[in-house]
């Protein structure tokens, strides 16, 4: 079988997250029975089972858990961005997601603040990158 | 000890590296076929037959179908894992014997990655993809300077993983990787994902492995000295993401509790260990999860030389998938048991009696055994 297409903005179950970030705003599935916040999306609630969904905007912000570096483009699809930095961001509201680390700091380090900043990843497709918080 | 209920009694390994013009399920087979030379079994007295799918591999190779028809075998019992690195699979053995399915089980595993030209760059999450996190030495990184900022673990400490394991690979004819590897040169190469440089990180190789599992009270019947499987114990975490900390993976530690409670034995008293090293990063976490020092406390501990040939914790001597062969775990089971037959030349330890026998997919997943030349 071949593999979809990703990302597919047009995807039912990950489209409002796509039209979120096409308007500079983070959404993730919010489970309707129990509140439970939850990246990546998914059919069911991974806490209560539930599969009564909605979408919810949270703040951009979070801390960054730990970041990589690559000096070497594992996947040559990647080939000319290096090195660029990859961070995982533990979000206010509780998700992690990854993303890129943007920008010029002078300093990185896990624990630092960060906020995201929406940028085309591919054409036409808005993602959620990270930059350190000044 | 609680009693055992299965030991291994043979094993088997085709040569490692780059082996090409040779199907996965053929390096199975000849695996198969030394392990059953190794133990002086006749195959008529094998009534099960446990395969793997080798990793990034066509779904019908590896199969039990594919190998149980090469080996001529009708077992009474046969299974495939999808998912079988040497512990997995060693476990399911033992689980199908103490179940009573089977009372001999040959257990074998084959890949032909490196000469198929697999790679561990494409990104099969997606999401993951999307944000530039490909390969497994990205989230290592991740887990290696994670442990950095809490810990103030340094590069030089972490480099000690790998050339801890160069320095016993040097004395494995197998190994691919032999020579010699300082510090100093370790520091010298390159990052590959910041903070992690080419020796951190797995080769990918073609080879075969096999281990034949019985009863413990048939085991003693055999050519070589039984292997006892004294304690397993596996954490699945399928959270994944969801997991708070999950690159750091704190539930391995729930593994080695359950597995040294049952053996009724501690982190002292085992006299080897083995611990599979996708990247050097694995081994630093269960280091610390497995007790062998504090949590936080691995990259001094590795520094001390605990792990080197000549320290007080010997680790992976056959040189790991670090320095040696990329078997998913398969070849530190082969060398566990070497060690604990006395089998193992000039980097034979000399009181091996009791190893620990540790794997952990990227970052879900892992099992424990303890590994004994006593029954109980």
């Amino acid at each position: 079988m071949a593999e979809s297409k990703f990302p597919n903005i047009d995807d039912p179950e990950t489209a409002p997250f796509w039209k979120g970030t096409a308007e500079g705003k983070l959404l993730v599935q919010a489970c309707t029975k129990c509140g439970y916040l939850r990246w990546p999306p998914g059919p069911m609630c991974n806490e209560c089972l539930s599969t009564e969904t909605t979408w919810k905007e949270i703040s951009p912000t979070g801390t960054l858990w730990s970041y990589a570096v690559y000096h070497r483009a594992m996947n040559p699809k990647f080939k000319d961005q290096i090195p660029y930095t990859v961070a995982l961001v533990e979000l206010d509201e509780g998700p992690r997601m990854y993303g890129r680390l943007v920008g010029k700091p002078a300093k990185v380090e896990p624990g630092m603040p960060v906020r995201g900043v929406f940028q085309e990843v591919e054409p036409g497709v808005m993602f959620v990158n990270w930059e350190i918080k000044a | 000890m609680t009693l055992a209920k299965t030991a291994i009694i043979g094993i088997g390994a085709t040569e490692q590296g780059e082996i090409p013009g040779q199907s996965a399920d053929f390096l199975a087979a000849r695996a198969a076929a030394k392990a059953i030379e190794d133990a002086g079994i006749d195959k008529s007295q094998i009534d099960g037959l446990i395969t793997c799918k080798p990793p990034m591999s066509p779904a019908k190779v590896g199969t039990d179908e594919n190998i149980g028809q090469m080996l001529g075998m009708n077992p009474a019992f046969a299974s495939t894992l999808e998912y079988g690195p040497g512990a997995f699979s060693l476990h399911l053995a033992d689980a199908a014997i103490s179940a009573g399915l089977a009372h001999t089980v040959l257990v074998t595993y084959g890949t032909n990655l490196r000469s198929a030209g697999a790679s561990f760059g494409g990104g099969t999450r997606d999401w993951l993809t999307l944000a530039g996190l490909v390969h497994i030495a990205g989230p290592a990184a991740m887990a290696a300077r994670r442990h950095m900022h809490l810990y103030g673990t340094t590069e030089e400490q972490l480099g000690w993983v790998s050339v801890a394991q160069r320095e016993w690979a040097q004395n494995n004819p197998i190994a691919v990787f032999r020579e010699p590897m300082s510090i100093a040169d370790y520091l010298a190469s390159p990052y590959v994902v910041e903070p992690l440089r080419r020796p951190d990180l797995t080769m990918i190789s073609d080879g075969g492995a096999a281990v034949i599992v019985t009863t413990a009270e048939r085991a003693k019947d055999f050519k070589k000295p039984p292997v006892y499987v004294q304690a397993i114990a596996q954490q699945s975490a399928m959270r994944s993401d969801q997991n708070a900390d999950k690159l750091m993976r704190p539930w391995i530690k729930d593994i080695g509790d359950r597995v040294y409670k049952q053996a009724g034995l501690g982190p002292k008293d085992m006299d080897l260990v083995y611990m599979q090293d996708a990247t050097s990063v694995w081994v630093l976490q269960m280091l610390e999860w497995y007790g062998f020092c504090g949590i936080g406390e691995a990259g001094p501990f590795l520094a001390e030389g605990h792990t080197r040939p000549g320290g007080s914790l010997p680790v992976n001597t056959n040189g790991g998938q670090l320095s040696e062969c990329y078997m998913w775990n398969w070849m530190h089971l082969y060398e566990a048991v070497r060690q604990l037959r006395k089998e193992c030349g000039p980097r034979q330890i000399a009181k091996s009696e009791v190893a620990l026998y540790a794997q952990t997919h990227d970052f879900y997943k892992g099992a424990a055994s303890i590994l004994s030349t006593h029954a109980g």
